[in-house]
C-alpha cells in the first residue's frame, strides 16, 4: 500500500490531535460503562464520579430480568442478517449484470439508483405502512426485512457495482478463452475477487439495519418483535428513567458489535475506498 | 481502488476496468436476456418497495385523509397550498437546513482532519483508527440517549466538567431553547464524522507519495502541500460524501425526534422530517404529511441539480 | 470461491427460517381464545405483576390466553388508531379519558357495566365513574387514579417558616423563598420550583390552572376562551413562576422534573405524581428518602378562583366493539379488580396507582403496604382531591366537557396551547398578544374540523 503523508507535520501535533480525537469519539463510551455499573443512588450524586465508588451488576441484572432486552437483541440480529442475505442475494447478480452486460435500460437503471437515494424513509413511511398492512405484513419481521431491503438495496447495488467495475475484464476473458463457461468464471474467478466487496457491502448493510429506528417503530408494535433501537427507546421513554439500566442496555447493544469490530474494520475501510458512500 | 488481493497488478487493467464495459462485445440475444434476468429481482424489489410507495405517497398528497381511517376526500392541490402557507412548515425547513448545513460542515471538517491524523504513522495508530470509528456503528438511539445523559443540565458530566474548570458559572441547559440545536448538531457530528474519516482515509492512502515529494522539492510547506496536492485528490471523494451526507442530514428523522422524546425544547429542533412525522402521526393528517414529503423531495432534487451543475466531477460517478 | 455464494445461500435460508419461525409462533396462539390487552404501565415491576395476574386468570380459565403489552403513552394512541383502521383492535386497552370519549362518540366501544356491577357500583369512587360515562353507561373503567401533586421539601420549608400556599401569590412567595444559594458562592444551588416543558404536561398544567382560576378553555358553543381575563392571569402567573425554575426548564421533560427534585436541584415540583415517591426512594440520598423531607401541599387557587384543581392520571380500560373475544375480556377485568389481584397490581407503584375500589383502599392489606405507610400524606391529599371533586382528567375543566367536547384530543395534539404558554413564558411575548394569536389558531382548527360554526 502506498501511503501518502498528507501533512508531514510535527509528530507532537499529530499525537495531540490523536488524543483529542480519541477523547471525543471514545470518552462517551467510558461514561456509558461507568454509569452502567453504578449503584442507582450514586448516579445522581454531585459531583459525579468517573469510577463507580461501588461497582454493581444490579443494572445488568435488572435489564435481563425485567425487560425483554435479550429478545430485542435477538430480533435485531435476525432482521439485520436476513436483510443482508436478501440484499446481497439480489444485488450481487444485479450489480454484476450492470457492469458486464448490455441491455436496454441499463444506464437508466444506474441513474434510478441514484434517484432513489433521495427518498428518505420518512417520505415513504406512510404509504409503506399502508402497503404492508394491505399485504398482512404489518407487525411481522418479514415486513420489516422487506422495508430494510428496499432502503439498503440502492446502496448495496451501488457499492457492489463499483467493486465489480474494478475487477478487470481481462481475467474473465482469459478464463473463458481457457474454456471455462460464464458461470464457472463467475463462481471461481470473479466472486473470490469480489468477496471483499461483498463483505464490505454486507457490513454496511448490517450497520444500516442495526441502527434503523423509524421503520421498526412504525411497522412493529408487538413487544416480542421489537428490535433493539425501538426497545431501547421504549425503555428510555418508560415511566421511570433508569439511567443505570439504560446504559447497561447500551452496553448490550455495543458488545456484539465491538466483538466483531476489529475484524470488520479493515473491510469497512476497503469498502469506502471503492468510492461508494452512504450514511 | 482494486482490492489488494486482486490477481494481476493495478497498473494496466485498472484504467480499463474503471470505465466498465470498455470493449464492445457482439450482442447476443441470450446475453441480453441473461443481463435482464439478473437484474430483474432487484428491479422488482425496487419497484415494489420504493417506487410504488413514492407514487402512492404523491397520490395521497392530493387527498384529505385521516392517517388511519379509510375515508378520504379529494382536494387536488389544497394540501400544498396549506403547507406552503403554513409558517410552521417554513420554520421547520429553516431548522432542517440549519441542522443539515452545520452538521455537514463539521462532519467534513472534523472527518478530514481526523483522516489526516490517522493517515500518519505513529504507535497505536490502528487502535486510534478503530476508536474513531466506534460512534458510527452504534444505533442512533443509543447515541442520543448517551449524549442526553452527558448533557443533562443538572446531572450531566459535561456541565460538571465545564463548571469545575471554571469555564461556565451556571449550568448550560443543553436541552433548552438556546442550546438544543447545538446539542443536536454535536450528536450528529459525533455519530457520523467517522464515516467521512473512512471515505477520506481510503482515498488518502492511495495518493502517490511522489506527488508530495515533488511538491516538497518545489519548496511547499505542509499546509501548501495539503492545499495543492491533497485537496485536489480528495475532490472526488468529497463530492460524493458531501452529496450523500447532505441528503441524509436534511432528511434525518430519528436523531432530532429522539432528542425531543423524553424532554427537549421541541419547537427549536422541529426540523422538516419531524414536522412531517407529527402531521402524519400526531395530527393524523396523512394527506398533509404526504404533501410535505413530496415538497421535501422536490427541494432535495433542486438542490442536488444545482450541486451537480456547480461541482460535478466526472470521476465521482 | 464457492464460499461467498454458499454463505449467502445459507444466510438467506437461515434468515427466512427465523422469520418464518417468528410468524409461526404467533400463529400457534390462534388455537386458544386470545384476549389482547394494552396498558400504559411500563415499569418492569408492574408489567410483571400484570402478567402474573394474567397467568393466574389463564389457569382458572383454560382455553383463554391473555396477551398483555405495556406501552408508553405516546405510542398507544397511534397503535390504537392503526389497529382500528386495520379492523383488528385489541379487546382491551388503556387510553386517555378524552380518547375514550372520542372513540365512544365514533361508536367504537362497548360498555363495561357488567364489570362495574361485579365490582359493586357503590364500591367505586364517584369521581372515577364520571370518566367516560355516556348516557348512563360506563364506556371506560379507570384502571387506577393518581392525581397530580405539589411536592415540596419539607425540611427546607420548615427552615424558612413557610406556610402551605393558598393562592398563587403564596406559591410565588414560597418559590422565591426556596430559591437559595446554599453554599454562599454567589450562585443559586437550588431553585424554588421545577415545571415540565413538554407538550403533554404543559397542556395538563394549563387545564389545572385555568380551572383553579375559575375559568374554562371553551364555552358551550365550543369557542375558545383564551383571551378571557382568567387565562391572561394564568399566563402571567406562569411567567412569574418560571423565574424560580432552573434555567432551560423548557427542555425538561416530565421525568427530568422528578430528577430535579430528588437530585436536589429544585425544592418544589408543581406537576408531581405519586410515582415520585418511588423515584425518591431509589435515587435520593438514603437519609432523605422519606416524607419528612419530601411532602405534598394542596395546590393553590388563582386570583379569580376559589378552589384547588388537580389533574388525575386515570386511564380507563376500553372494550372495543370490533374485537373478537369480548366476553373473555370482561371476565378478565372482573378478575383483575378482585381485591387480591388488584392489590398486587397497585402495590407495584403504590403511591401513584390509587385504587378505584373503596374495598381495597380501606382494607388492612392495602393500608399495611409498607410504602403506603411511609408516604401516607401523599395518599391522603390524592384522596382529598377525589372526594372533593377537585380532580379532573387532562384538559377537562368540567365533567360535561367529557361528553360535549370530543375535540380535546386534537387540541392536545395540535400544540397550540403549548405554543401560547411558551410565547409568554419563554419568548416573553405580552400575554394578551400571545392569547390572541393562539385564539385565532385554535378557532381556525376548530372550524376546519367542524366543531365551531361561523
Amino acid at each position: 500500500m502506498i501511503t501518502a503523508r498528507a501533512v508531514r507535520g510535527s509528530l507532537p501535533l499529530v499525537l495531540v490531535s490523536a488524543v483529542l480525537l480519541v477523547l471525543f469519539a471514545g470518552f462517551p463510551f467510558v461514561w456509558m460503562i461507568s454509569t452502567a455499573f453504578k449503584d442507582s443512588h450514586e448516579i445522581f450524586a454531585t459531583p459525579p464520579s468517573l469510577i463507580p465508588r461501588t461497582w454493581t451488576l444490579d443494572n445488568l441484572q435488572r435489564l435481563f430480568a425485567e425487560t425483554k432486552a435479550l429478545t430485542y437483541l435477538r430480533n435485531s440480529v435476525v432482521v439485520s442478517l436476513s436483510t443482508v442475505a436478501v440484499t446481497i442475494a439480489v444485488a450481487t447478480p444485479a450489480a454484476y449484470s450492470l457492469t458486464r452486460f448490455r441491455f436496454p435500460g441499463r444506464e437508466q437503471l444506474a441513474g434510478t439508483i441514484l434517484f432513489t437515494y433521495m427518498f428518505a424513509p420518512i417520505m415513504i413511511i406512510v404509504p409503506f405502512y399502508v402497503m404492508m398492512r394491505f399485504l398482512g405484513l404489518a407487525n411481522t419481521h418479514i415486513g420489516l426485512v422487506l422495508a430494510y431491503t428496499a432502503f439498503c438495496l440502492p446502496f448495496g447495488l451501488w457499492m457492489l457495482r463499483t467493486f465489480f467495475q474494478s475487477i478487470p475484464l481481462d481475467i474473465e476473458q482469459a478464463a473463458m478463452v481457457d474454456g471455462a463457461n460464464r458461470l464457472q468464471t463467475v463462481l471461481y474467478i470473479v466472486l473470490p475477487l469480489a468477496l471483499p466487496g461483498v463483505i464490505a457491502t454486507s457490513i454496511f448493510t448490517f450497520i444500516l439495519t442495526w441502527n434503523e429506528y423509524i421503520f421498526a417503530r412504525i411497522l412493529i408494535s408487538a413487544d416480542e418483535l421489537k428490535t433493539l433501537p425501538v426497545g431501547i427507546a421504549d425503555l428510555y421513554n418508560a415511566s421511570v428513567v433508569d439511567w443505570g439500566m439504560i446504559m447497561a442496555a447500551g452496553l448490550l447493544v455495543l458488545t456484539p458489535v465491538l466483538g466483531v469490530f476489529f475484524v470488520i474494520q479493515k473491510y469497512m475501510v476497503a469498502g469506502l475506498g471503492a468510492g461508494a458512500l452512504k450514511g | 481502488m482494486p482490492p489488494t488481493n486482486a490477481k494481476g497488478t493495478d497498473a494496466g487493467p485498472t484504467a480499463l476496468a474503471q470505465t466498465g464495459l470498455a470493449r464492445p462485445r457482439p450482442l447476443r440475444l441470450s446475453e441480453q436476456a441473461t443481463g435482464l434476468l439478473l437484474v430483474l429481482p432487484a428491479v422488482l424489489l425496487l419497484l415494489a418497495l420504493t417506487i410504488y410507495p413514492i407514487v402512492y405517497g404523491a397520490w395521497i398528497s392530493t387527498f384529505n385523509k385521516h392517517s388511519f381511517f379509510p375515508e378520504q376526500t379529494f382536494v387536488g392541490l389544497g394540501n400544498y397550498t396549506y403547507v406552503l402557507t403554513d409558517p410552521e412548515f417554513w420554520n421547520s425547513v429553516r431548522l432542517g437546513a440549519t441542522y443539515a448545513v452545520a452538521s455537514i460542515v463539521l462532519q467534513i471538517g472534523l472527518g478530514v482532519a481526523a483522516a489526516l491524523v490517522v493517515n500518519e504513522t505513529f504507535p497505536g495508530r490502528n487502535i486510534v483508527r478503530s476508536i474513531l470509528i466506534f460512534p458510527y456503528v452504534i444505533p442512533t438511539v443509543v447515541a442520543v440517549i448517551l449524549w442526553k445523559w452527558l448533557l443533562n443540565s443538572q446531572f450531566g458530566l459535561i456541565n460538571y466538567l465545564l463548571e469545575d474548570a471554571g469555564l461556565i458559572d451556571r449550568p448550560i441547559s443543553w436541552m433548552g431553547k438556546d442550546w438544543i440545536m447545538v446539542s443536536l448538531v454535536l450528536v450528529s457530528v459525533w455519530q457520523f464524522f467517522p464515516f467521512v474519516v473512512l471515505g477520506v482515509l481510503a482515498r488518502l492512502q492511495s495518493i502517490p507519495g511522489e506527488l508530495y515529494e515533488a511538491a516538497a522539492i518545489d519548496g511547499a510547506n505542509a499546509l501548501q502541500r495539503f492545499v495543492h496536492v491533497t485537496l485536489p485528490q480528495l475532490q472526488a471523494v468529497l463530492f460524493i460524501v458531501i452529496l450523500f451526507r447532505s441528503i441524509w442530514m436534511f432528511t434525518k428523522f430519528d436523531t432530532p425526534w429522539l432528542m425531543i422524546l423524553g424532554g427537549g425544547a421541541e419547537t427549536y429542533i422541529r426540523t422538516l422530517p419531524v414536522y412531517t412525522y407529527q402531521r402524519t402521526f400526531a395530527y393524523y393528517e396523512a394527506g398533509i404529511g404526504a404533501a410535505m414529503a413530496v415538497l421535501m423531495f422536490l427541494m432535495l432534487a433542486v438542490a442536488t441539480a444545482i450541486y451537480f451543475r456547480l461541482f460535478r466531477h466526472e470521476e465521482a460517478l | 470461491m464457492l464460499i461467498s455464494r454458499r454463505i449467502a445461500r445459507v444466510a438467506l435460508a437461515l434468515g427466512f427460517a427465523s422469520c418464518a419461525g417468528a410468524g409461526l409462533s404467533a400463529n400457534a396462539l390462534a388455537q386458544d381464545k386470545l384476549v389482547r390487552v394494552w396498558h400504559t404501565e411500563t415499569e418492569p415491576q408492574t408489567i410483571k405483576a400484570f402478567n402474573d395476574i394474567a397467568r393466574r386468570f389463564e389457569a382458572k380459565n383454560p382455553g383463554v390466553k391473555i396477551e398483555a403489552e405495556g406501552l408508553a403513552w405516546g405510542d398507544l394512541e397511534g397503535k390504537i388508531m392503526a389497529s382500528l383502521a386495520a379492523g383488528a383492535p385489541p379487546e382491551l386497552s388503556h387510553g386517555q379519558p378524552i380518547t375514550c370519549t372520542a372513540l365512544q362518540a365514533k361508536g367504537l366501544l362497548n360498555p363495561l357495566d357488567e364489570v362495574v356491577k361485579a365490582i359493586g357500583e357503590a364500591n367505586i369512587w364517584d369521581q372515577v365513574k364520571r370518566v367516560c360515562n355516556v348516557d348512563g353507561k360506563q364506556y371506560g373503567l379507570v384502571h387506577a387514579a393518581g392525581t397530580s401533586l405539589l411536592i415540596y421539601r419539607k425540611d427546607m420549608a420548615a427552615k424558612a417558616n413557610l406556610k402551605p400556599p393558598k393562592t398563587w401569590a403564596d406559591l410565588l412567595a414560597n418559590a422565591k423563598a426556596l430559591t437559595q444559594d446554599t453554599n454562599n458562592d454567589g450562585k443559586i444551588d437550588i431553585y424554588g420550583i421545577t415545571v415540565p416543558g413538554d407538550n403533554l404536561f404543559i397542556n395538563i398544567m394549563l387545564g389545572e390552572l385555568i380551572k383553579a382560576n375559575g375559568g374554562t378553555l371553551f364555552d358551550k358553543a365550543n369557542k375558545p376562551q383564551l383571551t378571557d381575563k382568567r387565562m391572561i392571569e394564568t399566563l402571567e402567573f406562569w411567567r412569574e413562576l418560571v423565574k424560580y425554575a432552573p434555567p432551560g426548564w423548557e427542555g425538561h421533560g416530565y421525568l427530568q422534573t422528578f430528577q430535579n427534585l430528588h437530585g436536589q436541584k429544585a425544592a418544589m415540583m408543581f406537576q408531581g405524581y405519586g410515582r415520585g415517591a418511588g423515584m425518591i426512594e431509589k435515587f435520593a440520598p438514603k437519609e432523605m428518602a422519606n416524607d419528612k423531607t419530601f411532602d405534598v401541599w394542596i395546590k393553590p387557587h388563582g386570583p379569580s378562583g376559589s378552589a384547588p384543581a388537580a389533574q388525575v392520571d386515570e386511564e380507563p380500560w376500553m372494550l372495543f366493539k370490533a374485537s373478537k373475544n369480548q366476553k373473555e375480556a370482561i371476565e378478565f377485568l372482573k378478575f383483575f379488580y378482585q381485591d387480591d389481584n388488584y392489590l398486587e397490581y397497585v402495590s407495584t407503584v403504590p403511591i401513584h396507582l390509587f385504587p378505584i375500589t373503596k374495598s381495597l383502599r380501606n382494607s388492612a392489606k392495602y393500608q399495611n403496604v409498607e410504602m403506603i405507610q411511609r408516604w401516607k400524606g401523599w395518599i391522603e391529599v390524592q384522596q382529598g382531591y377525589l372526594d372533593k371533586d377537585q380532580g379532573k382528567p387532562t384538559l377537562v375543566v368540567d365533567w360535561a366537557d367529557m361528553t360535549e367536547k370530543p375535540y380535546l384530543m386534537e387540541v392536545l395534539g395540535s400544540g397550540i396551547l403549548r405554543d401560547m404558554v411558551m410565547d409568554v413564558v419563554v419568548e416573553k411575548m405580552e400575554p394578551q398578544r400571545a392569547a390572541e394569536k393562539a385564539q385565532k389558531r385554535l378557532e381556525d382548527l376548530m372550524r376546519s374540523k367542524g366543531y365551531l360554526k361561523g
